[in-house]
């Protein structure tokens, strides 16, 4: 595995989550605090799209669909119904690019 | 020799199940003993009227836990029993074939069951309700054949099963006793959103209507309701609202069947407990009421575990839900006052909106979106905190209305 260029860093502000597709994987990017948190974007409850309408709180992330809490840094389930938790992935930004190793 | 506590929990629902995840994760050492009356390990039922009954999902994505993990957490599951007694004096539970268990403290998670439609004829073959999996197996069975379907009832589960229906190219005609879907819960506004909705998707509907006679033969041919003639029906799903499974209780219920419980989920005996669908709830916000929805399950379910634990926490959840029909969702947290304000975000016409409630006093109470879920759960935290908004700022789309929060 390597790391692999997903989009540009201007693309993504402070407090912002977006969904990418990074080798078939859909990868969530979020951006709190000046740091990234790349994770899976799918709900492990019901496959809701976590960047889809998900809010930030902390590093924490909730799923709009039903209201499962995941942290963003370790991809634990915070809060029910989800009971799986989600993977995270190594993520840093290089010459202008976010980049993940998925 | 120390003997371990015993913690019963009376109902292997999701209030259940989540109360003894909880206890096993504040650390709780003692003997968690889970009864349930279903053969199936512990499941989510939002689906049964949805993925499930559409044959998109097995039964097993509905479970709560798997198998392993109530070993791994020692929860002593016990499946198809039927707990008949509690003895609030003795402190135990009987069970109906006589066993018992004694407990320190007890947790009573008995969820409802459907209140039945007394109509001529309800007995008749292809008449359904819907609460468990068994019954969606029937329902879809019924489907596989063809309609027409008639669903009486357009609450949540009745406007549900209709657009499951839909999807799986089945008539149907819905009666429903109210002025428009879902009204005792949406309100006029936001039910006629919804009704537009069901009628561009082919359901027929029927309001302020009502069965008067299921006839047929063995199985049921048509539904007679007191405004139309017959509706031709080669099955019904009825969904009239639900009951909530007091009757364990030994000391009074309230007027409605549930459990009073304080503002911490106690009832009056000290240590034992209430959540979920049975307990009448004497909430911070809104004083008492009772919740059937999910994510109160879940909640109090969180809350009554702790405090078993001594964390005497005011469960002050102001009560989430969601409802998926057809490609559009349904959101809504706390309460419409009756005597309030409404201010909308959004439009009906366009169906996408989010309805903000507030009362008389200009407390925000409640937020109700279809098709616009993001403000209603940024209105969870808003609602809890009682705060008094801007009605120009709330219904500018533009506005966040994180800031309303306090600290």
């Amino acid at each position: 595995m390597a790391f692999q260029q997903v989009g540009p860093s201007g693309d993504l502000g402070e407090g912002e989550v977006q969904a990418y597709d990074v080798g078939g994987e859909e990868i969530a990017v979020a951006r709190v605090g000046g740091t990234l948190y790349a994770f899976s974007d799918i709900c492990t409850h019901r496959r809701c799209n976590l960047a889809n309408g998900g809010e930030i709180d902390g590093t924490s992330i909730e799923c709009e669909c039903h209201g499962s809490v995941f942290s963003m840094e370790t991809g634990a389930v915070l809060h029910a119904p989800a009971t799986e938790p989600i993977a995270t992935y190594p993520v840093r930004e290089s010459q202008g690019q976010i980049e993940v190793d998925a | 020799m120390i003997r371990r506590q015993t913690f019963v929990i009376v109902g292997a629902s999701l209030a259940g199940v989540t109360a003894a995840a909880i206890l096993r994760e504040e650390g709780f050492e003692g003997r968690v003993v889970l009864l349930g009356e279903e053969e199936l390990l512990p499941y989510e039922r939002p689906g049964l009227s949805k993925v499930y009954l559409r044959g998109e999902e097995p039964a097993e994505s509905l479970t709560v836990r798997d198998a392993d993990w109530f070993d791994d957490q020692d929860v002593e599951l016990m499946r198809g029993v039927v707990a008949e007694r509690l003895d609030a004096t003795a402190r135990t539970v009987t069970m109906a074939d006589g066993e018992s268990v004694e407990f320190e403290q007890a947790l009573i998670a008995t969820g409802s069951r459907n209140r039945p439609l007394e109509a001529p004829g309800v007995d008749l073959g292809n008449v359904f309700d819907l609460r468990t999996v068994a019954d969606a197996d029937r329902i879809r069975a019924a489907a596989a054949h063809g309609g027409p379907a008639v669903c009486v009832g357009m609450g949540f589960i009745g406007a549900e099963v209709a657009a499951s229906l839909r999807q799986m190219d089945v008539d149907v005609t819905v009666v429903e006793i109210f002025e428009t879907a879902i009204w005792k819960v949406l309100g006029r506004d936001a039910g006629d959103v919804m009704a537009r909705i069901h009628a561009d998707h082919g359901v027929k509907m029927r309001f302020n209507d009502t069965v008067d006679t299921f006839v047929g033969g063995a199985a049921v041919e048509r539904v007679r309701t007191s405004l139309a003639d017959d509706i031709p029906a080669a099955f019904v799903v009825v969904g009239i609202g639900v009951v909530p499974n007091g009757e364990i209780w030994p000391l009074s219920l309230t007027e409605d069947g549930g459990i009073p419980v304080d503002p911490t989920l106690q009832t009056e005996v000290p240590g034992i407990w209430a959540a979920g669908d049975v307990a009448s709830h004497d909430h911070p916000a809104f004083g008492r009421l009772r919740v059937e929805h999910f994510d109160n399950a879940i909640k109090m379910g969180e809350t009554a575990a702790r405090n078993m634990l001594g964390a005497g926490l005011v469960h002050d959840d102001p009560h989430w839900f969601w409802s998926d029909q057809y490609d559009v969702q349904v959101q809504m947290v706390g309460v419409r006052p009756p005597d309030g304000t409404v201010v909308v975000r959004g439009s009906y016409e366009d169906r996408s909106f989010c309805a903000f409630s507030l009362d008389a006093a200009g407390v925000l109470r409640g937020a109700t979106s279809i098709a616009w879920p993001r403000d209603v759960r940024r209105a969870i935290a808003l609602v809890r905190q009682q705060v008094r908004p801007d009605p120009a700022k709330l219904a500018d789309p533009g506005f966040d209305i994180r800031q309303f929060a306090e600290g």
